[in-house]
C-alpha cells in the first residue's frame, strides 16, 4: 500500500485509485492501412518491466479523474503525477 | 423528493455520537467547465462555486459541495416538502445552464441519502473503515472530501465542528448505516 498525490485533490491512498495501464500510447492515425499484428500490437501489447514505468491512473472513489503517473515498479517509489495532456516531467 | 420507503428508519444514539437521516433534501450535480458557466450559476443561485479543491460554500439556503474540478454538489439548507419534487432552483439551473449550453444538471435527490452525524466520536468512528487522513479535515470548518467507509463510496462535508453531513448512495445506505451502529457500538 502507499499513497498517491492526486493532482486535483491530494495525497490520498492507494485504494481509492485504480490502475489504468501504460500511459502514452497513441492510437494510430490510419488503423485500416495496418496490418494484422501492427494492430494487434497497438491494442494488446504492453511493457511490463521492472524500473520506471509511464501509467494512467483513476481517482475512481474521489474526483473519478485521470492522470498520469511516473512510477518505479520494483519499489513502488512514485516519480511524478501529471494531468492528462501534460508533457511528462521526468524522462 | 420521491415517495420512496426509508431506509433508515430511526435516529441512533451512542456516547459522544448521534446519527440521523435528513430528508427531504433537494440535491442536484452540475458539472460545468467554463468561466461563463461559473458566473452563470453565481448569479442563478446568488452562490459562488467553491473553486478551491475539497472546499464548500454555503448561501441562506443552498451549500456548494466541490467534487472535482468541473462537478459539484448543490443542497438545499432547510427540509422541503416531501410530496414534491420540482424545484426551482433546478428549473432555474436548467434555464441558465443546460439550455445554453454551459454545463449540465443532474437531480440526484433520490439518488442520495444525507445521514448527519454530530459528536466528538464521529472520526473515531471514521477511522475505523475509511483510508483517508482526517487529522487535518476534522478541524477545519466546510471542507469535503470523497472518499470510501467500509468499501463504500462516500462523500464527507465537515459541516461545523463535531457535525458532519455524510452523502452514500442510496442503494448502499442501508448496509453502511447497520455498519456504522455496529461500528459505533464497539467505538
Amino acid at each position: 500500500m502507499f499513497l498517491i498525490n492526486c493532482p486535483f485533490c491530494g495525497e490520498r491512498e492507494q485504494s481509492e485509485f485504480k490502475a489504468g495501464g501504460e500511459a502514452h500510447i497513441v492510437r494510430p492515425k490510419q488503423p485500416t492501412e495496418l496490418s494484422d499484428d501492427q494492430w494487434a500490437e497497438y491494442l494488446f501489447m504492453r511493457k511490463n518491466i521492472k524500473g520506471i514505468q509511464f501509467e494512467r491512473w483513476n481517482h475512481i472513489h474521489g474526483c473519478r479523474k485521470w492522470f498520469n503517473m511516473v512510477r518505479d515498479t520494483s519499489n513502488d517509489e512514485i516519480k511524478a503525477v501529471y494531468k492528462m495532456g501534460e508533457k511528462p516531467p521526468v524522462k | 423528493m420521491l415517495n420512496y420507503s426509508n431506509v433508515i428508519e430511526n435516529d441512533k444514539s451512542y456516547p459522544g455520537l448521534q446519527m440521523r437521516e435528513i430528508k427531504p433534501v433537494m440535491k442536484l450535480i452540475i458539472r460545468g467547465k467554463k468561466r461563463q458557466f461559473l458566473s452563470a450559476v453565481g448569479k442563478s443561485l446568488n452562490l459562488l462555486l467553491p473553486n478551491e479543491a475539497n472546499t464548500s460554500s454555503r448561501s441562506d439556503q443552498l451549500t456548494a459541495l466541490w467534487l472535482s474540478p468541473d462537478e459539484w454538489m448543490i443542497f438545499s439548507n432547510e427540509i422541503l416538502k416531501s410530496d414534491d419534487n420540482n424545484y426551482n432552483v433546478e428549473k432555474l439551473l436548467n434555464k441558465n445552464i443546460c439550455k445554453t449550453n454551459l454545463g449540465a444538471v443532474t437531480d440526484v435527490t433520490d439518488q442520495f441519502v444525507l445521514i448527519n452525524l454530530k459528536g466528538d466520536k464521529i472520526f473515531d468512528l471514521f477511522e475505523t473503515g475509511s483510508p483517508f487522513n482526517f487529522n487535518d479535515f476534522k478541524s477545519k470548518k466546510g471542507l469535503v472530501t470523497q472518499t470510501i467507509l467500509t468499501k463504500i463510496d462516500i462523500i464527507v462535508h465537515n459541516q461545523d465542528i463535531n457535525d458532519v453531513n455524510l452523502f452514500v448512495r442510496r442503494s448502499f445506505s442501508d448496509h453502511l448505516f447497520s455498519w456504522m451502529n455496529d461500528s459505533a457500538s464497539r467505538l
